[in-house]
């Protein structure tokens, strides 16, 4: 490593006054973006290509990666004040993040999110300056055969946010994951569940559109009935926020899973064709699992909050790293930055270390300042934000579903969609009044495609012999995982009920 | 035996028909997707696992919601009164099936009558329905928050909305 250039990079950058001031604009047209439903850190990024054609290619680098990880942000404060996720990597973030929010704890959720978030960031920014060749070369080995069993790895999750009943959250995940295969099938284009009159299911129902109804759309109906039953209270703005950022002690307590999140996303991030709402549900998982306490998980902890925050941003970094060594984008948004790279007039790819190595480290330099950036737009945000919750529920939650339907129209410009949205919204509101829990839905929603996409390809490879996979090292280290994920979380959950059932006995 | 039908044990039962009953039909309708000739993997297997999956699992639910029925604890959750539907006796589940008969509405609308307008009759009648009485206050939230999203969409963000019988403000705002 030429340290000298490094630290000469650095200081070009962070001491380029257009360079800041794009990264903070970008930061906070990010987080601002990504806070509502159905507007995607990619989206953002490919609005403002056209406005970085007449920048150097720094400053443009830098808007663009601060609208990146402003995004990332800014889709867990829709998500930790709504129950709307802004994005899908922010899903996960209302797990926990919600009910601290209905527990008048909206201020420090978000505080433990961006600072998270921040962390997750600056973990991948620092992988990606030390390690990229290093993970690049890894994720490089990643063949279908590994890639279905990323997805099995990711399913595994399932388990641990099934809640009280596994048999509920398995039928919850088995239902996601069959809406997947509804339209055209993905490897041979024969049509699924529909005709080919259902045009608007020929690619199956659309991710975000299910996601606003599954979450935002039923909390809304669910909402309207709790206040004509009685039992919504409008939740206190007496919460003080002191500090923008989380105190020490909540510091203390979130930092392994901040770091575990950092590295989860930064190494799910680095995998072509693997993203931040992969990763967030992995790292959750790992969390829950790994914590003394998985009960609490759910109920509105930070630790949930900061374990999903960090990843979905650790993700940056780690997308990066592929996209630099070795030309091939980690997932929509690097892809776009590959055009803007190329619009410039340099190919990322193994000889940019060689031939442009004082842009890779400028690179380098512009993702540090992205979240720099977003953690000041957040900070300056978190009390501004937090007064959401302390509007009137019965001017919100109409608010809420008026933006939320615009949310799901705004994807594909597709009424279908909407009405998409209305279905899932409905589902999603008789699911949760009986109980079934929605989140292993998302996360099948999720891994679904990946998972159906890979086996099939790594069976039409390997002629049929599924066996094959254990010869694959890779393959087997997440089958092995997965399997322990599954078995922890098991034993986890029947502790959770015989506590439970104990409590309830000595009642 | 009315009680018993009153629990979440029973909704369970119900709900694990329900979901047998959609992987059955799964089932049946993968047995008419085409097959693909040199394919090792046909486009219904990945489907029909699934289906299988939701079944065993559905099965589960069924036999552990009939062991409680069974032997019903009080101090079981399970014993507890599910979540009821009946909308007559309950008025929020009436307030929902309206939210959802209104989302109904915003869809089949939403072309005709345009995302603005149909947002400020949607909201209008939602803040109505949920107690809210303060009109000017109603009025002004329902016509700006539509108004001001639909600002951002057209010009910050380039996403062309229906605007209906106002798409000229499309017009009046291009020659501002």
């Amino acid at each position: 490593m030429n340290w000298s250039l490094l630290f000469d990079s650095y200081g070009a950058v962070f001491g380029n006054v257009q360079v800041l001031l794009m990264t903070l604009l970008g930061a906070t047209g990010g987080v601002l973006l990504g806070a509502i439903p159905g507007m995607t850190a990619t989206m953002g990024v490919a609005l403002l290509i056209p406005f970085s054609f007449g920048m150097d290619l720094i400053p443009s680098i830098g808007l663009l990666l601060g609208i990146y990880c402003g995004g990332m942000y800014g889709g867990s404060i829709s998500a930790i004040l709504i129950h709307a996720p802004g994005t899908p990597a922010a899903a996960a973030t209302l797990l926990d993040g919600y009910p601290m929010c209905q527990k008048g704890q909206a201020g420090k959720a978000l505080s433990v999110a961006m600072f998270s978030s921040f962390c997750g960031g600056m973990i991948g920014a620092l992988v990606m300056t030390f390690l990229s060749p290093v993970i690049a070369d890894m994720a490089m080995k990643f063949g279908p055969g590994e890639m279905f069993m990323l997805a099995v790895f990711g399913l595994s999750v399932i388990v641990a946010i099934s809640g009280k009943s596994i048999a509920k959250g398995m039928i919850s995940a088995f239902f996601g994951m069959l809406l997947c295969t509804v339209g055209l099938d993905p490897t041979n284009g024969v049509p699924r569940f529909i005709t080919y009159k259902n045009t608007g299911l020929l690619e199956g129902f659309q991710f975000i559109p299910t996601l606003i109804g599954l979450f935002a759309v039923a909390e809304v109906i669910a909402g309207v009935e709790r206040i004509l039953n009685g039992e919504e209270k409008q939740e206190s703005s007496n919460e003080k926020i002191t500090n923008v950022l989380p105190d020490w002690k909540t510091i203390k307590q979130i930092w392994p899973n901040i770091l575990s999140g950092g590295l989860i996303g930064t190494f799910i991030g680095a995998i072509p064709g693997a993203g931040g709402d992969i990763a967030v549900f992995v790292s959750y998982g790992f969390s829950k699992s790994a914590s003394k306490h998985p009960e609490l998980y759910g109920t509105g902890i930070p630790n949930g909050v900061a374990a999903t925050e960090s990843a979905n941003n650790g993700c940056s970094g780690g997308a990066m790293i592929p996209l630099l060594s070795l030309g091939v984008p980690g997932d929509s948004v690097t892809a776009i930055l590959l055009g803007a790279f190329i619009m410039k007039g340099i190919q990322p790819g193994p000889m940019m270390y060689i031939t442009e190595l004082p842009t890779v480290y400028k690179v380098f330099a512009a993702l540090m300042l992205a979240n720099l950036a977003m953690l000041l737009v957040g900070c300056l945000g978190v009390r501004i934000f937090a007064k959401i919750v302390s509007v009137e529920k019965k001017l919100l939650y109409p608010i809420i579903l008026i933006i939320s339907l615009l949310g799901a129209f705004s994807i594909n410009k597709n009424v279908f969609d909407i009405g998409v949205c209305v279905v899932f919204g409905i589902v999603g509101w008789l699911l949760n009044k009986y109980e079934f829990p929605l989140s292993p839905i998302l996360l099948a929603l999720i891994l679904g495609p990946m998972c159906e996409k890979n086996f099939v390809r790594f069976m039409n490879i390997q002629k049929g012999n599924f066996f094959a996979i254990f010869k694959s090292p890779i393959a087997m280290v997440f089958l092995t995982v997965a399997v322990v994920v599954v078995l922890f979380s098991i034993y986890n959950q029947n502790k959770i009920n015989k506590r439970e059932a104990a409590a309830r006995a000595a009642k | 035996m009315k009680k018993k039908m009153q629990t979440q044990a029973f909704a369970n039962l119900i709900g694990a028909l329900i979901f047998s009953a959609i992987s059955v039909w799964a089932l049946i309708q993968t047995t008419d997707f085409q097959e693909i000739k040199h394919s090792f993997v046909q486009p219904a297997l990945f489907p029909q696992i699934m289906a299988i999956g939701m079944l065993v699992f559905s099965l589960v639910l069924m036999i552990q919601s009939i062991i409680k029925l069974v032997k019903l604890d009080e101090n079981d959750p399970l014993s507890q009164p599910a979540a009821s539907l009946n909308f007559v006796k309950h008025k929020g589940v009436l307030a929902a099936l309206i939210v959802m008969a209104l989302c109904i509405f915003f869809v089949a609308t939403f072309e005709s009558l345009g995302y603005v307008l149909v947002s400020i009759l949607v909201s209008l009648v939602v803040m109505w329905l949920i107690g809210k009485r303060n009109i000017a206050q109603m009025l002004l939230v329902s016509v700006l928050v539509p108004l001001g999203m639909w600002l951002i969409f057209y010009k910050v963000l380039t996403v062309n909305i229906p605007m209906g019988p106002l798409t000229f403000l499309r017009d009046l705002i291009d020659m501002i």
